[in-house]
């Protein structure tokens, strides 16, 4: 690549720090026009604290040393009031989940004119004509007067670009722009981002996702445990890896994968025939019918609101049909149908340590503690971690706990709700790996529903996929 | 608002306040009969003073209000007379009810506005400082009086007030009625009550909505600080207080009954009371009935409110 290419930010030797110590050290980066850096690194890695200190939004009991130059200012001499003052004007945030960083009560048109209203000091009439504009160049002509509610994630994203264009900001950090979306909706994103780039705007991408990582090309940094481990031009790291995390990194894509080998069927578990749902006017999906056995991951693959986490819940019996049945192995008690929950933070009491979580769960169950030590050590959790908070360990550890909570109940049937979408690669390979090791063993039945047809292909025994529109087809996959 | 969703609106407001008029009025009637006493003789009572002759006059206004007919002929008379907006005539003072609530009803809406208006000063006040620093010494201070005046009864309350203000500090009146001096103690005394719920919904709105995402992301589009509290912290946090306002009614109209009693003030919980002693069933069915619409009327114009504070009501995505 060309070495004679302008540096518009670069950071040297940048650390994080805290009361308790050193939390990101010694990181060095630079990216310039053209030349777009994206940070890939798992949760608690330090990769949003970097993008943090060069926004000037880190907690307050955190502080930065080292250098970042952006343009020819130094950021962190610069005051809180002076870095307040670059928000938005010279550089921009998008926003992770943007449906939440939209207010929720005003239409998504003035959210983008008060930016011109309030950041650039428009007249009313001009911000608002702006705005319809800026709405526009990101294909969302129409949209200006919906609520945040009434669009779609990737929709929500656009809104944010085009907020970031009203306010002319030349540096935009994306925080895990593609959290949540599925695959669809993350590759218009990802497209999304490198036409900023192409128009000359820098960027900064926080992700864990190799595959945005890949589409935006420039420059690839790897995070892991606060320091920066390898960093390097795209095309040439992707192809490449030095480092052992890196490559974990790249080999933890489920595409990666190896696909997994076939195990017999056994009784049939639970089964459903001609389910229907409604919501409104509208019909999510009807003539649905299921069965699934004793050591069979099924997988129910489509995009986000077609109605395939209902299905999962109508199989549990937390949700009732509109029309069908549902039948399930009536020798079987109801606790032994459970459900891992797509956001391990949301399912587990957040004051609570695991200890005493589970040990509730052990208590009520009559369950012994002893069996919850073999489950940690089957699930290489170490017990130390049973003393912390829920918000204390990794996502993928919550997630190997919800686990280990659900298996206490020695389950017959496991509905997994996009049960890894929210891990970083590396974490979501090991909670797989031990959810097919758990079936292979108890012949448990397990229903995957997730958008990541690649994960799923990897893993199932068959594949279910949903259409948007309504319509269901079952496919069965040969092995 | 759409046209079809305002006019279904009102037609089920309208179909609760018919419910509530039935019921209201059935409860009455039922209650104030297995009260124990004679109501003639309570009505004569109430009408020429307990005296020598009160035997004969309760005789005679048995006969004269029909007391000795069926009960249900006496209800379906109330209910058929109710049909045609007539409430009826006072057993005691012969006026028509309508007359008589029309006073006592205009002197308890001031009082009731005045609370609210006062609880409306204090509350939000109180509740956004807690909720700007959540834990910190506001916070916890708020919530010691929250406590504190939730738990303490209204006539407990109103004494204290009386002795504080009144006897000891001699600031305001006792009691009484027509200028704003006399309302102001038992206005203050509701409003600490409603206060003390409304500052702690605010401080967790508040709190609420200082964490969330879309207020942090305001400010990193580069909004000031002001702008980013007017545009994207006021109208969210106010939408579960203004709700919770709904839920206050009750509170406000069960307190004007006993502060108005306690502070001699001529509206309309006064009234009701003093037609339960005098077993003057048109009054109180009268009274208890208006009682019950206005709590509808604030419940519908809550509902109005928050509808128009927040898009997401009665919308689909």
């Amino acid at each position: 690549m060309n070495i004679q290419l302008k540096q518009d930010l670069v950071v040297r030797n940048l650390s994080v720090h805290s009361r308790e110590g050193t939390i990101v050290s010694g990181v060095s980066l630079a990216l310039g026009q053209n030349q777009p850096l994206t940070l890939l690194g798992e949760s608690g890695s330090g990769k949003s604290l970097v993008a943090q200190a060069i926004m000037g939004n880190l907690p307050q009991e955190l502080k930065a040393s080292g250098q970042i130059s952006f343009r020819d200012a130094d950021l962190l001499a610069e005051t809180a009031i002076e870095r307040r003052r670059r928000w938005g004007r010279s550089i921009g945030l998008l926003p992770q989940e943007p449906w939440l960083a939209l207010d929720p009560t005003m239409p998504v048109g003035p959210q983008v004119a008060e930016v011109h209203r309030y950041v650039r000091g428009k007249p009313v009439g001009e911000s608002a004509a702006a705005a319809r504009e800026n709405l526009a160049e990101v294909g969302l002509a129409a949209a200006g007067a919906l609520y945040p509610f009434q669009i779609s994630g990737g929709m929500g994203q656009r809104v944010a670009i085009a907020m970031a264009h009203a306010a002319g900001a030349e540096l935009l950090i994306a925080d895990e722009p593609t959290k949540g979306l599925d695959a669809t909706l993350r590759d218009s994103v990802t497209a999304r981002l490198r036409q900023e780039v192409d128009a000359g705007r820098l960027l900064l991408t926080i992700t864990h996702d190799v595959a945005v990582a890949r589409a935006l090309g420039g420059m690839i940094g790897v995070m892991l445990d606060g320091r920066l481990i390898e960093y390097g031009p795209a095309e040439v790291l992707l192809a490449a890896a030095q480092h052992d995390y890196t490559k974990a990194l790249l080999a933890a894509e489920p595409s990666q994968w190896q696909r997994q080998a076939q195990t017999l069927p056994g009784k049939c578990v639970v089964s459903a025939r001609g389910l229907e749902k409604r919501y409104g006017d509208k019909t999510l999906f009807s003539g649905f019918d299921i069965d699934i056995a004793a050591g069979e991951v099924v997988s129910i693959v489509g995009p986000s609101g077609c109605g395939k986490t209902t299905i999962g819940n109508i199989l549990l019996g937390l949700v009732k049909p509109d029309a069908g049945a549902v039948t399930r192995d009536a020798s079987l008690s109801p606790l032994r149908f459970q459900k891992l929950y797509q956001d391990p933070p949301a399912a587990f009491a957040p004051h609570q340590t695991l200890r005493k979580g589970l040990a509730d769960v052990a208590r009520l169950h009559a369950r012994d503690w002893e069996e919850i030590r073999a489950l940690c050590a089957r699930l290489k959790l170490q017990e130390a971690l049973l003393d912390r908070l829920p918000g204390q360990v990794s996502g993928g550890e919550l997630q190997r706990f919800a686990l280990l909570r659900a298996l206490l109940l020695e389950p017959a049937f496991l509905f997994a709700d996009e049960a890894t979408s929210r891990l970083d690669p590396v974490s979501q390979q090991e909670v797989v790996r031990f959810l097919l090791e758990i079936v292979a063993e108890t012949g448990l039945a397990v229903l995957m529903v997730t958008h990541d047809r690649d994960l799923a292909e990897k893993i199932s025994t068959r594949l279910i996929p949903v259409a948007g529109s309504g319509t269901l087809a079952e496919a069965g996959m040969a092995g | 608002m759409t046209g079809r969703g305002m006019k279904n609106f009102l037609v089920l407001r309208l179909l609760q306040a018919g419910i509530v008029a039935v019921v209201v009025g059935a409860l009455c009637f039922v209650l104030m009969r297995v009260l124990p006493g004679d109501a003639a003789m309570r009505i004569a009572a109430g009408r020429y003073g307990p005296d020598a002759r009160i035997t004969d006059a309760a005789a005679k206004i048995r006969i004269e209000l029909g007391l000795d007919r069926p009960l249900a002929v006496q209800f379906f008379e109330w209910l058929g007379s109710l049909a045609r907006f007539d409430l009826g005539h006072s057993l005691v003072t012969g006026s028509p009810v309508a007359h008589e609530l029309q006073v006592q009803l205009g002197a308890s809406v001031w009082l009731a506005a005045a609370a609210l208006l006062l609880s409306l000063l204090i509350g939000p006040i109180v509740g956004l400082l807690g909720g700007l620093k959540p834990g910190g010494t506001a916070d916890r201070m708020g919530l010691f009086g929250a406590v504190t005046f939730r738990a303490v009864p209204p006539f407990v309350l109103g004494l204290v007030l009386m002795l504080v203000f009144s006897r000891q500090l001699g600031w305001l009146p006792p009691a009484g009625f027509g200028s704003p001096r006399e309302i102001l103690l038992p206005a203050l005394t509701l409003a600490l009550g409603l206060a003390a719920i409304s500052s702690r919904v605010t401080r967790n709105a508040v709190a609420a909505v200082a964490r969330a995402p879309y207020f942090a992301f305001a400010r990193y589009k580069g909004l000031p600080e002001a702008v980013v509290v007017r545009r994207h912290g006021l109208r969210n946090a106010a939408i579960p207080v203004v709700s919770y306002l709904g839920l206050q009614a009750i509170y406000l109209i069960e307190g004007v009954v006993v502060v108005e009693s306690l502070f001699a003030y001529p509206g309309i919980g006064h009234a009701l009371v003093h037609a339960i002693i005098e077993r003057d069933v048109p009054m109180v069915q009268g009274t208890a009935l208006t009682m019950g619409l206005m709590f509808v009327a604030i419940a519908a114009a809550v509902d109005l409110l928050t509808y128009w504070l927040d898009p997401r009501m009665g919308k689909n995505a």
